[in-house]
């Protein structure tokens, strides 16, 4: 376990963190890690356990994570906002969100990675609809996701096919600002919104996803609408909000 | 019938002042808070102990209410400050709240890897 990349040089492995908050997924993110570990065998692995009720934290450690035990469980915003603060104080350069269920495959953040450097942006979104990516899912969910879409691209003005994925990777000045500042429920969109608000660069590379090694999503079919509208809500609340100001590091944001 | 009224009033506002005074001697309300409820309560007395301000021709021709009615939306509108104000104080004490339990989860982590490293070898 390194203690992360202190100096500056251009971004090696060792200054990379995975992110991978886990609320009772025992079954799976031993399997998730090293999956990870097995693509890119130098970089920390940090598993968020948002207070889960069964061996998740056991199972993480076994399988050679850094785990971070939260009191007791803050949501999937308050997981991952936990995560990058972790990765702001510990100085990684970047930080790279992934699912414990699965779903996310370990051998697409590479593409993550480089986008990150190609595209000189702050923020890598993992898109399953950009490209030749083809993702199958119910056509109530992929309405939903072509609304958020549309809506976040025109507040974003840039394209965003995938606003509500969770596979994303973050540059030091986008982990300043989700340690400072993250959403809290339903975080993915808002996230989005929150890192134009604060004119950080985002962009999107295609990947492929997998079914769930196990578990729902947390979005179940007769909650999709009310989710659909929570989310809207939240954005459009989010226009109107005074964007958090970062400190230090020349950046008025 | 006017008496009636004041005489309910009365009544009422002083179990809400026994109510908070009883909360803060058991140490279940903080003082803060207290304030607020101890306010209400007392302005509600007053009005029941001298409906005269609120029965003047001055009052009644600017806000068109008469007694009772007054009370109660009077006593309305401080409800409504208190919950609004309890809404934001909840979110601040939730907010806090999350940033304990990170703070907390990150030194519990820095701990753990200090002991193995300097305690145990």
């Amino acid at each position: 376990m390194s203690g992360g990349g202190r100096d500056r040089n251009p971004k090696t492995d060792q200054q990379i963190l995975v992110i991978i908050p886990a609320y009772n997924e025992e079954r799976s993110v031993g399997r998730v890690v090293e999956e990870v570990k097995k693509h890119l065998p130098r970089v920390d692995i940090l598993v968020v356990n948002d207070g889960s009720s069964d061996l998740t934290s056991v199972k993480a450690l076994a399988s050679g994570a850094i785990v971070l035990d939260l009191p007791f469980n803050l949501g999937i915003g308050g997981a991952m906002q936990a995560g990058y603060k972790y990765a702001y104080e510990k100085g990684y350069e970047v930080a790279v969100q992934v699912d414990a269920d699965g779903q996310h495959e370990s051998k697409e953040i590479r593409k993550l990675l480089d986008g990150l450097d190609e595209g000189e942006v702050d923020m890598v979104i993992g898109s399953r609809f950009l490209g030749d990516s083809e993702f199958k899912s119910s056509l109530m969910r992929r309405v939903g996701i072509s609304l958020f879409s549309t809506v976040i691209s025109t507040i974003a003005k840039q394209k965003i096919t995938d606003p509500t994925s969770g596979f994303r990777a973050a540059d030091r000045k986008a982990i300043q600002l989700f340690a400072l500042n993250y959403p809290q429920d339903y975080p993915e969109p808002e996230a989005v919104v929150l890192l134009h608000q604060c004119r950080l660069k985002m962009g999107e590379v295609s990947v492929g996803m997998n079914r769930r090694y196990s578990g729902e999503s947390s979005i179940t079919k007769v909650r999709s609408v009310y989710y659909m509208v929570k989310v809207l809500l939240a954005i459009i609340v989010d226009c109107f909000k005074k964007p958090p100001v970062l400190k230090e590091e020349e950046e008025r944001c | 019938m006017l008496i009636k009224v004041q005489i309910v009033v009365g009544l009422l506002s002083i179990f809400l002042l026994w109510t908070t005074f009883e909360l803060i001697r058991k140490n279940r309300l903080r003082e803060e808070y207290a304030i607020l409820w101890l306010f209400s309560g007392i302005v509600v007395l007053a009005l029941s102990v001298w409906p005269e301000f609120l029965l003047s021709q001055f009052f009644a021709r600017i806000t068109g209410i008469f007694y009772l009615s007054a009370v109660v939306v009077i006593a309305f509108f401080f409800l409504f400050l208190i919950v609004l104000h309890f809404s934001v104080v909840i979110s601040k004490l939730t907010d806090q709240n999350k940033n304990l339990a990170q703070r907390h989860a990150i030194l519990e982590m820095e701990f753990k890897e200090f002991k193995k490293r300097h305690l145990f070898t």
